[in-house]
């Protein structure tokens, strides 16, 4: 140590030290940071799974009424493969009936002015099921109806061809480095984890800042320490620490994340595709990749594009920069309390400006560089999760994004200070519940 | 030469029409290897000394030093801080806890795990190194913290209330421990309302209530000014006799149990007339004692003079009412009167 100790800032190095290796080595910590991406995964992939598989299984069998007459043979080619047309022709009350004990799922009752517009098809079950199945039924039978509708109005075969062939969009996000195809869809998704990250990540640390603070004063250590060190590198300390803490996680967390992904490419593949995994080389039948917005097996390759060291090294100053403005302010919260339950009402004012900006979310991906997120991106109290969003989501110039961190950077330099005159006074407060207004007296007062 | 010196400090928490002072116009000095005992009863303003002297808080108005430095950053590496609530990193080890807490007094990592086994050992606790605190017994925290206090080798030691929840093993450890800080050149500042506590173990002492000086000086000598003026009975038989004495104003009870007896002689009242009645009243007297009054009979007086007088001249004569010897001055005389 070549570093005088009166220079406060070696106490609060060693203050920052003691708080993070007590937290890093607990089997809290190795828990949530083997967890959380396994629950996150769990999050995303059990429905998409559960879904999936429904979705093949459940077998339906149905009856058709076709009034029309021509109808009811092409809406049975149309319908998805699960479901089977096995009677036509029969009386409604016979179907009714079927449905009710359960021999038949459904059936569709085409009325003769459908064709014409004069009246309105319908499908008779014990319930439809999901949203993609309603869908599903809904698009069969609209091609279906078009398609006589066509043939009625004279029109060629090649015509009906013509409508039929795929029209598909691919989306792609144009910027300085090359065109990304199929990046619009990936790269909101992108700016959605990364703006949701650095929320709850602000709030998880920002808490464990708070109760931090509780803990000590409520186990009267704080009393020890303010005779060794000033309220202000403690506080720092342990600011300083816990956001270490942080990096470490999200670091532990990526590299687990990245590892999932790595191994969840082929995976996905699988799952989505079968055929391009048992016949690789094979071109895929027309549709059959529509339905991922990318290519599984590139999943890896498309984060890399997605996640560019640059956006990667905003993400982390921004969080840093968010944990810095909020958990100096936890902080104080925390030295005004006993118990963590006190701290409910003094949490508001910080919880609002934090959440707040989760709200702004959506409008700022779709509208990147409008006004408002311009503003949004810069101003202090959201343009850590907003700023990330946005370049997440467009090519934010560089100005802006150098613009936002030295506000944000002003700001928490203020907050800091702000924080420490009610941490000072906090810490040793004992005995008398703290309002708002107790602790903006000991901001002027200190 | 006093390691420490407190000069006319005041402290006011709160302000406006609200404010409370906690400490008023307090001066002291305590010297090396002695043991100074700052009393008072709880809410007297001790704690809020010791966190003006530990700079855990500022003075709004005096002067404390420390080796003949303002206390500051600096001086906190001086001084050792065992406070009245205690408290440890429950979490942590003890040897961690131990280094870590010596290393934000200064100590480098080494010279703080050396200083922490050598106390560990002195406490026969050098099996705890590893343990978690809250694995252990709350004596044994004690004196975990207690080691945290003196581990750092300070030249200024506060103890507040530092025997209470000690078992009286321990409480002898810990008065030894303290002598012997005393022996090699330490300060020892004690904080008690255990005025008998003090009494055993302290050199000067300063008793302050309601945030006032009401009293200090040398323990031997605060004793002296009041005089040999109470008497200690052991004796067989009834002690109606007493009452008769007390009934007519002779000599105030202070305590009273089967067969012994201690009481203030009044103004006038020689030592003689208390063993006569006894002579006279009980069957037989096994131990008759003339001596100063004990420190906790002082400071009643004190602080009952104290008021009386109020706040600008509370040492008037020592009368009955008044109670404080004359040449007791220690507010009006512009200094601290440490012997």
């Amino acid at each position: 140590m070549t570093r005088s100790f009166d220079d406060p800032m070696s106490k609060v190095l060693l203050i920052a030290r003691s708080e993070y290796l007590r937290r890093v080595r607990s089997k809290t910590f190795a828990v949530t940071t083997l967890l959380a991406p396994l629950l996150a995964l769990a999050v995303v992939a059990l429905p998409i799974a559960f879904a999936t598989m429904t979705g093949d299984e459940a077998a339906r069998r149905v009856a058709v009424v076709d009034r029309t007459g021509r109808l009811a043979r092409p809406l049975a080619e149309a319908l998805p493969p699960t479901y089977t047309v096995i009677a036509e022709g029969a009386p409604v009350d016979s179907l009714r009936a079927r449905v009710l004990d359960g021999r038949l799922d459904g059936y569709f009752v085409l009325p003769e002015g459908l064709l014409d517009g004069t009246a309105g098809a319908a499908y008779y079950s014990r319930g439809v099921g999901g949203l993609a199945q309603q869908a599903a039924l809904q698009a069969a039978l609209r091609d279906v109806v078009r398609a006589a509708r066509i043939r009625d109005a004279g029109a060629p075969e090649a015509v009906l061809d013509l409508l039929g062939a795929r029209a598909g969009l691919d989306l792609v996000t144009v910027s300085a480095e090359g065109d990304a195809a199929d990046g619009a869809l990936a790269s909101s998704a992108v700016a959605y984890v990364l703006g949701l990250l650095i929320y709850v990540a602000v709030l998880i640390y920002g808490v464990m800042v708070m109760r931090g603070v509780i803990e000590e004063k409520a186990n009267r250590i704080v009393e020890v320490i303010a005779s060794s060190a000033r309220p202000f590198e403690l506080m720092m300390g342990k600011v300083l620490g816990i956001g270490a803490v942080g990096l470490t996680q999200l670091v532990g967390w990526s590299a687990l994340m990245l590892a999932f992904s790595v191994a969840a490419g082929p995976l996905l593949a699988l799952l989505f595709s079968p055929e391009a995994m048992s016949a690789p080389g094979m071109s895929l039948p027309e549709g059959a990749s529509g339905e991922l917005p990318f290519d599984p097996e590139e999943l890896p390759s498309l984060l890399g594009r997605l996640l560019s060291p640059g956006l990667l090294a905003a993400f982390v100053g921004f969080f840093l920069g968010g944990y810095l403005l909020f958990s100096s302010l936890f902080a104080a919260v925390g030295s005004a309390v006993e118990q963590e339950s006190d701290a409910q009402t003094l949490q508001l004012p910080i919880m609002l400006p934090i959440i707040l900006p989760v709200f702004f979310l959506p409008s700022v991906l779709t509208a990147p560089d409008s006004g408002l997120s311009v503003f949004l991106s810069l101003f202090p109290f959201s343009s850590p999760i907003l700023m990330v969003v946005r370049m997440a989501a467009t090519d934010v110039p560089a100005w802006q994004v150098l613009l936002a961190l030295a506000i944000l950077v002003a700001a928490f330099v203020g907050m800091i200070a702000l924080a420490a005159r009610v941490y000072r006074v906090g810490i040793l407060m004992y005995g008398k519940r703290a309002t708002l207004r107790d602790l903006w007296r000991w901001v002027r007062t200190a | 030469m006093p390691l420490l010196e407190v000069e006319h400090v005041t402290k006011r928490y709160g302000q406006g029409r609200t404010a409370v002072v906690a400490v008023d116009d307090v001066s002291f000095r305590a010297e090396p290897g002695r043991i100074f005992g700052l009393l008072g009863p709880n809410g007297a303003g001790k704690t809020s000394t010791i966190r003006m002297i530990a700079y855990i808080t500022t003075p709004d108005a005096g002067r404390i030093t420390l080796g003949g430095r303002p206390v500051g950053p600096a001086t906190q590496r001086l001084m050792g801080y065992l406070p009245e609530e205690r408290g440890l990193y429950r979490k942590l080890r003890v040897g961690e806890q131990l280094v870590y807490l010596a290393r934000l007094k200064g100590r480098s990592a080494s010279e703080a795990e050396a200083a922490a086994r050598r106390w560990l050992d002195r406490f026969d606790a050098l099996g705890w190194w590893s343990k978690r605190v809250e694995e252990l017994s709350k004596g044994m925290q004690q004196k975990v913290q207690f080691i945290a206090t003196v581990a750092h080798d300070p030249a200024l030691v506060i103890l507040d209330e530092p025997f209470t929840g000690l078992d009286p093993l321990n409480t002898d450890l810990l008065r030894e421990v303290i002598a012997e800080l005393r022996a090699a050149g330490r300060t020892v500042l004690f904080a008690s309302h255990r005025m008998e506590q003090v009494e055993q173990v302290c050199d000067d002492l300063c008793l302050i209530a309601e945030g006032r000086v009401v009293l200090s000086g040398a323990l031997r000598e605060v004793k002296r000014r009041f005089g040999r003026d109470t008497v200690t009975l052991a004796f067989d038989g009834g002690d109606g006799w007493l009452d008769a004495l007390a009934a007519g104003g002779a000599v105030e009870v202070l305590s009273r149990t089967a067969g012994h007896v201690t009481a203030r002689l009044a103004d006038g009242t020689p030592p003689r007339r208390v063993l006569e009645a006894a002579l006279a009243g009980a069957r037989e007297v096994v131990h008759f004692e003339l001596h100063e009054p004990p420190l906790d009979e002082i400071f009643r007086i004190a602080v009952s003079g104290d008021r009386a007088a109020g706040p600008s001249d509370h040492r008037a004569g020592g009368g009955p009412g008044g109670a404080l010897p004359p040449g007791q001055a220690p507010r009006s005389s512009g200094g601290p009167i440490v012997r």
